[in-house]
């Protein structure tokens, strides 16, 4: 406390308004008396000098701070009072500085913390911490030292004022500091400890404390003086905060540091992920639900398409399968798949799913592609069977079905797993209608809807096969067979049958079928691999004795799926 | 004339912090006022025009926002120099209290030493 502080509370006191003046005042008019109060440089503070002859020094802690003037010895009364005043003033004024004190660190740490967030490597950090602790506490030297356990080494990260020790010094006397810092306490270095270390004789006022996270000790930091400033305890545990938050921010920028590594692994690891799963998942799926990457995408997604849905199936597959073991028959469906896959890429397609037996490939610019693509499998079908027969083995047949209609695209599952889906009624008849060209004996199946997105459709030969109901549906279909996916023999024929063929279906559909029969028999006659002109026949040959109804259109309702 | 400094904030402890962070302007014959919440401190600038106003925001009755606004806006007291204290984290409030017509903002925790070079530069010529 210094004089200034204690004249402020007299002032306060004396001369500012408030109950402490009132109350002087109304003691004064009570007991009849007058008082007079002069600071050391006779400046009155209270009252008159008038006729006031006897006087008594007013002290506080051995320091002259007034004289009292009074008469009667009743103003006695007032001098007390007085003193009880000024001693709760000044206590007043006492704690106030304190807690403007503490405050100050607050804030002074509030700074640091909010300065050295900022800081993501220790050097900042470590300088920024010096020249905080230097604005609050009495340091003319500071140091900073970190412990390395890689290299067992301790470093100096940064230092303020002009120390004489070199990094050389501080490796020579490792062993040393390394036992101190792992000691991880803090202390105020005696008098005579200093004058004893070399190291420390441009100093006359030592403390340190460690660098704590949780039950670690990072390092050290160590303030000194060249004066005899006495540090105290409140010094002490003000350093020792500071360097508590510092190790903080150390740690957490390390952290931080670990933490952009790790995401840089992590993003290393999704592409690797992306990368594999582009086999899985197809990229044209992903784009096609407006995402660059699978990382992307999310539950929920979904897009509508027109597509064109192709069915591939391997004909006979469980028959083919009987005579291999499970490894043989793998490669041969990864052989098949190798084949087929290319073809569809290149016809601008893409395989949204392996069957096994088969696959579902989407088109999503129409069905020529998805037409020419079937073609084409055709045609490799034919290459790898000339290779296979090389090899003794048994031909492979497919059939392929297709339509054309609205699909949505999305990704469904929960949250732990994603999976791209198709909701779609065109997958389900492209699907049924695969399985129908079994039943009519045809390579490639297709519907009204994909003749009328065919782009080219002179570039194909189809014959039309009518209308079916598939089961579970209301409207009829009218299917299409390509010809051009058959075996070339077989497709000569058929071209040179063509308005044959369409003539016989006419004279079916006008339920003239002795005639329709004759027809499709003649046809059949010329190729009995001519599947599809057998079926109508006996069809035809069956209705003959059939009691046919009116509004009969030849819609062949199908039973089964 | 003897220059004033008004000091409202709702907490005593704030207003002893800052009467004791100004200490040094009553040596150059400034005034300290206080106030302990908004409608008081409307009433001491409305009697004794004070220089300088340090207005906490957070306050009940009628918040620093408030008060500001009466001062500046609504009784074109636009000599009254007010700096509004915000908490951190309050930064929101800094836009605001500007708006309100208030002439600078410091944030609490408050560097003492900021405030008084602020306080002393408005108060002593």
């Amino acid at each position: 406390m210094n004089l200034s502080t204690s004249t402020k509370a007299l002032k306060h006191i004396l001369q500012r308004d408030g109950a402490s003046r009132e109350l002087l005042t109304t003691l004064c008019e009570r007991l009849q008396v007058e008082f007079c109060f002069e600071d050391p440089e006779q400046k009155l503070l209270w009252g008159t000098r008038g006729g006031l002859q006897k006087t008594i020094p007013f002290e506080h802690e051995q320091v002259l701070l007034g004289t009292f003037y009074y008469q009667s010895d009743n103003a006695l009364a007032l001098l007390d009072a007085l003193k009880l005043l000024f001693q709760k003033e000044w206590e007043k004024k006492k704690i106030g500085k304190e807690v403007l004190g503490l405050y100050r660190e607050i804030n002074m740490i509030y700074d640091l913390s909010e300065l050295i967030s900022e800081k993501i490597d220790a050097e900042s950090i470590a300088r920024v911490t010096l020249q905080e602790a230097s604005q609050i506490i009495q340091m003319t030297h500071g140091l900073f030292l970190m412990y390395d356990p890689d290299q067992d080494r301790v470093n100096q990260v940064a230092q303020l004022g002009d120390n004489p020790q070199s990094q050389a010094y501080i490796d020579r006397q490792r062993d040393v500091l390394k036992e101190l810092i792992q000691r991880g306490t803090s202390a105020i270095v005696p008098a005579e400890r200093i004058a004893k270390n070399p190291a420390l004789k441009h100093l006359k006022t030592v403390m340190y404390a460690p660098l704590k996270v949780k039950h670690r000790t990072l390092g050290m930091v160590i303030l000194g003086h060249e004066e005899e400033v006495e540090y105290t305890a409140a010094d002490l545990k003000l350093l020792t905060t500071i360097s508590l938050q510092s190790a903080t921010a150390i740690e957490s920028a390390h952290l931080y540091q670990k933490g952009l590594r790790e995401v840089q692994e992590r993003e290393d690891a999704i592409r690797k992920v992306h990368d594999a799963s582009q086999k899985f998942v197809p990229s044209e799926f992903i784009k096609s639900l407006g995402k660059a990457t699978i990382t992307e995408v999310f539950l929920g997604d979904l897009v509508e398409r027109e597509v064109t849905v192709v069915f591939v199936d391997i004909r006979g597959f469980t028959t083919i399968s009987e005579g291999m073991d499970p490894r043989d028959n793998f490669l041969f469906v990864n052989g098949f798949n190798n084949r087929m896959g290319p073809i569809v890429r290149q016809n601008g397609g893409f395989i949204m799913q392996y069957l096994g037996d088969g696959f579902m490939a989407l088109f999503t610019g129409g069905s020529q592609g998805a037409l020419k693509a079937s073609v084409d499998m055709h045609q490799a079908l034919r290459d790898y069977n000339r290779e296979r027969s090389l090899k003794k083995r048994p031909p492979v047949s497919i059939g392929v079905g297709m339509q054309s209609g609205k699909l949505i695209m999305g990704i469904t599952g929960d949250d732990q797993r994603l999976d791209a889906a198709i909701i779609s009624d065109t997958v389900n008849t492209a699907a049924r209608i695969e399985g129908l060209s079994k039943h009519f004996g045809t390579s490639i199946l297709l519907t009204q809807e994909c003749m009328d997105s065919l782009t080219h459709p002179e570039d194909f030969d189809f014959r039309y096969l009518g209308q079916v109901q598939l089961k579970g549906k209301q409207k009829p279909i009218d299917l299409f067979e390509c010809i051009n996916g058959d075996q070339l023999e077989l497709q000569q024929h058929k071209l040179e049958n063509l308005a044959t063929f369409d003539h016989a279906m006419e004279l079916y559909f006008k339920k003239e079928f002795a005639m329709a029969a004759v027809t499709f028999q003649q046809i059949f006659k010329k190729n009995p691999d001519d599947y599809t002109a057998k079926l109508f026949l006996n069809r035809s040959a069956h209705l003959i004795t059939q009691e046919i109804e009116d509004n009969w259109k030849g819609v062949e309702i199908m039973t089964t799926k | 004339m003897n220059k004033k400094l008004l000091i409202v904030d709702d907490e005593a402890h704030i207003r002893m912090l800052i009467e004791q962070t100004l200490e040094d302007l009553e040596d150059e014959g400034v005034e300290m006022l206080f106030a302990e919440n908004g409608e008081q401190a409307l009433e001491i600038i409305q009697k004794e025009r004070p220089n300088l106003v340090f207005l906490d925001v957070m306050m009940p009755k009628m918040n620093g926002m408030e008060v500001c606004e009466r001062v500046k806006k609504k009784l074109g007291l636009s000599e009254v120099y007010i700096i509004l204290l915000t908490a951190k984290g309050q930064e929101v409030d800094r836009q605001k209290g500007l708006d309100m017509g208030a002439d600078r903002y410091m944030t609490k925790p408050f560097d003492p030493d900021e405030m008084l070079t602020i306080a002393t530069g408005i108060l002593t010529p």
